[in-house]
C-alpha cells in the first residue's frame, strides 16, 4: 500500500480540505491507492452486473447501473448542519402539502402565487381533503443538493412524487463495502440502516387505524420501469410484496391484493407509480398502471398511499422561490438550507429578471409530472441558438405562469470546460416524534448537464458521512427485518415463477442437445454415410425439434433448419438458447423481489457469454456461407459449457435457496412440465423408427447423453442398453431424476400444494395428470418397442403422442386455474353533446 | 318567482360482451347553489353496486362513486331529483359597467377588494383565468374574439355580446363534435354543441384575463305551441359563469343567447367539461364497450313523471 494513513488522521485531513468547492473523496483521505481504486472500479462493475443492477429502458433494454467506487466523504460537522436543514425542509414541505390539499391558506393569503400552483397538473384536485392518519403527510422526501462556488450546499430540486434512489444507495453502499473492504472497515462511517427502519415504521404509522399488523405493498409500474431495480431492491429490503396495478382491485370500499387463493386486504401502498397514473377512473383515464377506484378507497379511509396522491405538487419550482417566506410565516424560522436562486415567471419582476439573462439560466417548465399534458424537460438557456432562445422567450411571455428558471448552481459557465457538478440526493422520513430522519449519506451522481433530469443515468457514488467516534460494532448495514401479513402472491407473480422454471429447463434441454449434436457433428459430418453420420441426421432432427411445434409426419420436412450456431445464439430463432435466456431474464426481472440477488449472477453471465460469442462470430466470420464445414461448430462447445454451468447454478439456487411456497412449487412445476415435454418430444423424434443396428447404437447414446443418463446406462447395461433399456431408464425409472415418471411424479406433488381461488377447480388438470401416470404405468417397454413391418414402433409412438397432447393440455389447465388475470379495461364513454 | 322541477337522468349501456366490473363516477345530482335548492336526490345503479358513496369535490359539487362487481351486460345509472329554482336572470341592460380590462388588471394584481372577492373567492378567480384541459389559448380564438374585446368595454356588455356572437356565428349541430374537438377546430367548422360553445366562450374570456368557469346542468325545454312535450327528450346542457364585480358569478348560456334564469338547473361547475362530466367510468370486459343511451326528463313538479 502506497500511502496508508491511520483512520484517526482522516478527520483532520478532511477538515483541512473543507471549504473548498471540491467534494470530498476517499482518495487521499483513506488508505487507498489509485491502483486499488482502479481495481475496485472493475470489481464493482463486475458485482453490479452479477446482481443485475440496471437503470433505464429503451430499445436496447436496461443499461448496467454505473458506480464510481470512490465515495464522496462528508465530515460530521458539515453533515450535521446539512441534516438539520433537510429535516426543517421536509417538515416545511409537509406543512405546504397539508395546506394545499386542505385549507389552501398559502394561496388565499398570497404566500404562494395561486397561478403557479393552480396551473400545475401535479395539483390533483381529486386528492383534495385526503389526509394520512399519521402526523405527517409527506413520508418520503428526497432533495437534490449541489455545492456552490463558495463550497456551500444549495438545494436545486425537491423530489416528492415517488422518489427513487434509496435502493440504489443501499446497493451502492454494499458494493463499496465489498470492493473497498479495508477502507470501509477502518473509516468511521454512519450507517444507512436506521433510515430504512424509520421508513418501515413510517409506512406502518401511515396505515388506517387497526389493531392488526398493516399489509403494506410496493406498487411498481412493472419490470419495464427505468428504476425497476431500485423498486425491487427496496421492496426486498422492506419485506414488501412488489405489485403492479393489475394485481390490486377495489371492492366494497377497500383495496385488495388479488392473491392466488382469493383477495387479501391491503392497507398501505408505497407507490412508485406517479400519482396521476394511479387511478384511471378519477385521475388519468386510460392508465394501465393504476387501480380503478383507488382514490375512492383512500377517501373511505380504508387504504393509504405513500407518498399521498398529489404530493408531486411539492416539486413545483415556484415553491423553491417562495419557501423562505413560507418558512418564516409557517414555522417562524428562517430557512436553514438555501436553494439555488430560482424565479417564477408568473411574477412580472421575476419574469423580467429571467428574460434578461435567459442565456445563463436553466429554464424549468412548471408542469413536469409525467402524466400531464404538455409536460416538458428543463432547458439550459446557454445551449440554445439565438433563434431558439427567442422562441422560448415568446413562449414564456405568452403563458408566463408555466415557467420558472434557475441559476445553474455549481457550474461555471465562463470556464472553457465546465466540470460537471456533483449532485447529492438525500432522503428523509418522518419519525414517531414528528421530526424527520435523514438518511446518513445517500447517493451522489455527476450531472452531465444541469438540465439532465434523469437521476441515475450517470456514474453514481456512495456518500460516506463520517462520525466522530469509531463504532466497532456492525461492519455492514443490517437489513431491516420484517414479516408481511400478506401471505400469498398475485397470479402475475405466480405465472412468472412458473415460466422462470420452464425457460430455465428449456434452455438447459437445448444446450445439452446442442452439445451432443455438435460433438457428433465434429466426429461424423465428413462421413455422412457411416453409421455415426446417419445417426447424426437422426439426432439433428429428433433432439433439436421444438416440443411446442406441431409434430411432422415421417419424411415431411418442417422447413429450413436453423444452424446449430443460430439455435444457440440467435434470439429470433424459435426455441433457441438465446431466446430462452432472454425470456428467462425477463421472467426473473418481473419477480425480482422473490429471488435472491445471487440468481442474477448466472443470468448475467449467460447473457454475457452469448453476447461475447456473437461478437467473436462477427469478428471471425466463421458463420460465413463459404466457411469450411468444420467451422460450423467452432467455439460452440465452450459456449455451451459456460451456459450449462450457469443453468446449474440457477437450478442450485432454486433447489437450495428458495422457501417452499407457492412460488417455488410453480417454478419447480414449470421445470418438470418442460422436462416431460422435451423428453417426450425427443424420444418421439429418435426412437419412433427402427434404425440399422450400428446407427441405432449411436442414436441411443446421443439420446442418453442429451438427457444426462449415459453414465447410468453404461453402468446398468453391460453391452449397451438397447431401445428397451433407454425406455426403461428415460421413461419408467422412478429413481432417475431425468425420467418421465420422476418428472410427472414431482409435477403432481408440486401442483398439489399450490393455492387457487375459491370456486376454481383443478379436476381437469388432475385427471389429465392421472391419465399420464396411467399411461406410463401401462407401458411395457419390451412390447412397445417391437416395430411393425414398416419399421415403426407404433405402440411406443401411440403412448408418447398420448402423453404429448396431455402434457400440452396440462399446461393450459395450470394457466387457467392459477394465473387468472383481470380482463382488459376500457374507459366508459359518456354522452358528449347528448 | 320560484319553480320546482322533477328531474330524471338515465344513462344506459348495453354491452355485446359481458362486463365483469364497472367503476363509475357521476356528477348527476344537482348541487346547492345560489338561487337553487335541492329538495330530494337519488342515484340508482343497476345491477346493484357493491359500493356507492358520494362526496363533495374540490369545486363543491356532489360526486358519486359506484363499483359494480357482478357480471353484467347492461348497466343503468338513473339520477332522480326534485329542485326548487328561484334564480332571476339579471337585466342585461343594468349589468355593472366595470370595464373588462379593469377586471383583468385587478385580478392580475390580486386586488380582491376591487373585484368584490374575499380571499377564498380570489383563489377560485385565479383558477378561472387559467387554461385547462379543454380550454386552450389559441391565436385563432384571440382573433375571433378581438372585435368584442374593445378596450374599456363594460364586462357585462361584453359577455352578452360574446354569447350573441356564438349563437349567431356558430351552428348547433348534434354529432358534429366529440370531447376531443378543440376550439380551433370548432372555429374552422363553425358548428358544435353546447359544451363546445361554452368552451369557446371560456377560452375567449380567460385568455383576456377575465375569470370564467364551466357549468353543467339542464334547461327546461318547452314544446312548440300546440305540441305535446316529448318525454325523456331533454338533454344535458352546459353554459358559462362569469365573475362580475358587484354581482359575483353570473351565468350566461351562449347556446341560447340568454342569461340563465329559473328554467335552468345547475348540476355542478369546474374549469371545463373534464371536471364535471355527468358520468365517467372504467369497465373490465373482453368486449370493447358500448355507446351510452341517455334520456333526460325535466318537468315542473306536478306534471306526470317519466317512468
Amino acid at each position: 500500500m502506497g500511502q496508508t494513513r491511520r483512520v484517526t488522521d482522516l478527520l483532520s485531513v478532511r477538515a483541512a480540505s473543507a471549504g473548498t468547492p471540491d467534494t470530498g473523496s476517499a482518495l487521499g483521505l483513506l488508505p487507498v491507492t489509485p491502483d486499488e481504486l482502479a481495481h475496485a472500479s472493475d470489481e464493482g462493475a463486475r458485482l453490479l452486473a452479477e446482481h443485475g443492477v440496471t437503470y433505464g429502458t429503451g430499445v436496447s433494454g436496461p443499461r448496467p447501473w454505473r458506480l464510481d467506487p470512490d465515495p464522496m466523504v462528508l465530515d460530521e460537522a458539515e453533515w450535521t448542519g446539512l441534516a438539520a436543514g433537510l429535516e426543517q425542509r421536509a417538515s416545511l414541505l409537509d406543512e405546504v402539502l397539508r395546506d394545499l390539499y386542505g385549507p389552501r391558506r398559502l394561496l388565499s393569503e398570497g404566500l404562494l402565487p395561486p397561478a403557479a400552483i393552480l396551473s400545475d397538473p401535479a395539483l390533483l384536485r381529486a386528492a383534495h381533503g385526503l389526509r394520512l392518519p399519521g402526523s405527517r403527510d409527506l413520508v418520503l422526501a428526497a432533495t437534490d443538493l449541489v455545492r456552490g462556488p463558495d463550497g456551500a450546499w444549495a438545494v436545486v430540486d425537491d423530489r416528492t412524487q415517488a422518489p427513487s434512489g434509496a435502493g440504489y444507495a443501499m446497493e451502492g453502499r454494499r458494493i463499496v463495502a465489498q470492493v473497498l473492504a479495508s477502507a470501509y472497515r477502518q473509516a468511521p462511517i454512519q450507517r444507512l440502516g436506521p433510515f430504512f427502519r424509520a421508513l418501515r415504521h413510517a409506512l406502518h404509522a401511515s396505515a388506517p387505524p387497526s389493531d392488526d399488523e398493516p399489509a403494506v405493498v410496493l406498487l411498481s409500474p412493472g419490470p419495464g420501469s427505468e428504476t425497476a431495480f431500485d423498486q425491487a431492491y427496496l421492496a426486498s429490503m422492506l419485506g414488501l410484496p412488489l405489485v403492479e396495478g393489475s394485481d390490486l382491485v377495489v371492492r366494497e370500499g377497500r383495496l385488495w391484493l388479488r392473491a392466488l387463493d382469493g383477495l387479501e386486504p391491503v392497507d398501505v401502498v408505497l407507490r412508485r407509480v406517479d400519482d396521476a397514473w394511479c387511478d384511471p377512473l378519477e385521475l388519468l383515464a386510460g392508465s394501465r398502471l393504476g387501480v380503478p377506484g383507488l382514490v375512492h378507497a383512500v377517501r373511505q379511509g380504508s387504504a393509504t398511499i405513500v407518498n399521498p396522491l398529489g404530493a408531486g405538487i411539492l416539486e413545483n419550482p415556484a415553491l423553491l422561490a417562495a419557501l423562505p417566506r413560507i418558512a418564516r410565516a409557517v414555522l417562524g424560522e428562517d430557512l436553514g438550507l438555501p436553494a439555488a436562486p430560482t424565479w417564477w415567471c408568473g411574477d412580472d419582476d421575476q419574469r423580467r429578471a429571467v428574460l434578461d439573462r435567459l442565456d445563463r439560466l436553466v429554464v424549468l417548465p412548471v408542469a413536469r409530472s409525467s402524466g400531464s399534458a404538455g409536460a416538458s424537460a428543463a432547458v439550459a438557456g446557454w445551449t440554445l441558438s439565438d433563434e431558439a432562445r427567442g422562441e422560448l422567450a415568446a413562449r414564456i411571455e405568452a403563458e408566463p405562469w408555466r415557467w420558472a428558471a434557475q441559476e445553474p448552481w455549481g457550474r461555471d459557465l465562463d470556464a472553457a470546460h465546465a466540470r460537471p457538478a456533483t449532485t447529492l440526493r438525500t432522503f428523509a422520513v418522518p419519525e414517531a416524534d414528528g421530526g424527520y430522519l435523514v438518511m446518513a449519506g445517500g447517493l451522489a451522481r455527476l450531472s452531465g448537464r444541469p438540465d439532465d433530469d434523469s437521476a441515475w443515468r450517470n456514474d453514481a457514488r456512495d456518500v460516506w458521512v463520517l462520525q466522530g467516534e469509531l463504532d466497532a460494532a456492525e461492519a455492514v448495514d443490517e437489513p431491516v427485518p420484517s414479516r408481511s401479513p400478506v401471505r400469498s402472491m398475485p397470479p402475475r407473480v405466480a405465472e412468472n415463477m412458473f415460466w422462470l422454471g420452464r425457460y430455465a429447463e428449456r434452455a438447459g434441454q437445448v444446450v445439452r442437445a446442442l452439445r451432443v449434436v455438435a460433438d457428433r457433428y465434429d466426429d461424423y459430418h465428413a462421413r455422412p454415410h457411416s453409421p455415426g453420420g446417419r445417426a447424426l441426421a437422426v439426432a439433428l432432427e429428433g433432439l433439436l425439434r421444438d416440443p411446442a411445434a406441431p409434430p411432422t409426419a415421417p419424411g415431411e420436412s418442417s422447413g429450413p433448419r436453423p444452424s446449430l450456431r443460430d439455435l444457440a445464439l440467435d434470439a429470433n430463432v424459435e426455441g433457441s438458447v438465446a431466446q430462452s435466456v432472454q425470456a428467462l431474464a425477463a421472467s426473473a426481472a418481473a419477480v425480482r423481489d422473490q429471488l435472491s440477488t445471487d440468481t442474477f449472477g448466472p443470468i448475467s453471465r449467460m447473457e454475457r457469454a452469448l453476447r461475447e460469442e456473437r461478437r467473436v462470430v462477427r469478428r471471425t466470420g466463421v458463420d460465413a456461407p463459404d466457411a469450411p464445414p468444420a467451422a460450423l461448430t467452432q467455439g460452440l462447445r465452450g459456449l455451451l459449457d459456460r451456459l450449462l454451468e450457469s443453468l446449474y447454478a440457477i437450478a442450485g439456487i432454486a433447489a437450495e435457496g428458495l422457501v417452499r411456497d407457492d412460488g417455488w412449487n410453480l417454478l419447480d412445476a414449470g421445470r418438470r412440465l418442460e422436462r416431460a415435454q422435451h423428453l417426450t418430444s425427443s424420444l418421439l423424434g429418435t426412437l419412433a423408427d427402427v434404425q440399422p443396428p450400428g446407427v441405432e447404437t449411436h442414436v441411443l447414446e446421443s439420446v442418453l447423453l442429451a438427457h444426462e443418463s449415459a453414465i447410468t446406462a453404461r453402468r446398468r447395461y453391460q453391452g449397451g442398453p438397447g431401445v428397451v433399456g433407454v425406455v426403461e431408464l428415460l421413461v419408467l425409472d422412478p429413481d432417475n431424476p431425468r425420467s418421465l415418471v420422476a418428472a410427472i411424479g414431482q409435477l403432481r406433488a408440486d401442483l398439489a400444494g399450490v393455492a387457487r381461488p375459491p370456486g376454481v377447480g383443478t379436476d381437469q388438470r388432475d385427471r389429465l395428470l392421472a391419465d399420464v401416470a396411467d399411461l406410463l404405468a401401462e407401458l411395457d417397454p419390451a412390447a412397445a418397442v417391437v416395430p411393425g413391418a414398416d419399421g415403426r414402433r407404433r405402440r411406443l409412438v401411440e403412448t408418447l403422442e398420448s402423453l404429448q397432447w396431455r402434457l400440452l393440455a396440462v399446461a393450459d389447465e395450470i394457466e387457467r386455474a392459477h394465473f387468472v388475470r383481470p380482463g382488459p379495461s376500457y374507459s366508459m364513454q359518456d354522452g358528449w353533446g347528448a | 318567482m320560484s319553480r320546482a322541477y322533477d328531474l330524471v337522468h338515465r344513462t344506459t349501456y348495453e354491452y355485446d360482451e359481458p362486463v365483469t366490473d364497472s367503476y363509475g363516477r357521476a356528477t348527476l345530482t344537482p348541487r346547492h347553489a345560489p338561487g337553487q335548492h335541492v329538495d330530494e336526490v337519488e342515484l340508482v345503479v343497476e345491477p346493484t353496486p357493491g359500493d356507492l358513496a358520494s362526496h363533495t369535490d374540490w369545486y363543491g359539487n356532489t360526486s358519486t362513486y359506484f363499483g359494480v362487481t357482478t357480471e353484467h351486460s347492461r348497466l343503468v345509472v338513473t339520477a332522480r331529483s326534485r329542485v326548487t329554482v328561484s334564480r332571476e336572470a339579471p337585466d342585461p341592460t343594468t349589468l355593472p359597467r366595470r370595464a373588462w380590462d379593469d377586471v383583468a388588471a385587478a385580478l392580475a394584481a390580486g386586488d380582491g377588494q376591487a373585484l368584490g372577492a374575499d380571499p377564498d373567492a380570489m383563489v377560485a378567480l385565479h383558477e378561472a383565468v387559467l387554461p385547462s384541459l379543454h380550454v386552450t389559448f389559441a391565436g385563432e380564438v384571440r382573433e375571433w374574439a378581438a372585435p368584442s374585446f374593445r378596450p374599456g368595454r363594460p364586462l357585462g356588455e361584453l359577455v352578452v355580446d360574446l354569447a350573441s356572437r356564438i349563437h349567431d356565428e356558430l351552428e348547433y349541430r348534434t354529432g358534429s363534435t366529440t370531447v376531443h374537438t378543440t376550439q380551433v377546430q370548432l372555429l374552422a367548422q363553425r358548428a358544435g354543441v353546447c359544451q363546445d360553445f361554452a368552451h369557446l366562450m371560456l377560452a375567449a374570456l380567460r385568455l383576456h384575463g377575465v375569470p370564467a368557469r364551466y357549468v353543467s346542468g339542464y334547461l327546461e325545454t318547452r314544446p312548440a305551441p300546440g305540441r305535446a312535450k316529448l318525454r325523456g327528450a331533454d338533454a344535458s346542457h352546459a353554459w358559462v359563469s362569469v365573475w362580475l364585480p358587484g354581482l359575483g358569478w353570473v351565468d350566461v348560456d351562449p347556446t341560447n343567447d340568454q342569461l340563465v334564469d329559473e328554467r335552468y338547473v345547475v348540476l355542478g361547475w369546474g374549469r371545463d367539461y373534464h371536471d364535471v362530466p355527468p358520468l365517467r367510468g372504467v369497465i373490465f370486459s373482453e368486449g370493447s364497450g358500448a355507446r351510452p343511451h341517455v334520456q333526460v326528463d325535466m318537468v315542473p313538479v306536478g306534471a306526470p313523471r317519466f317512468e
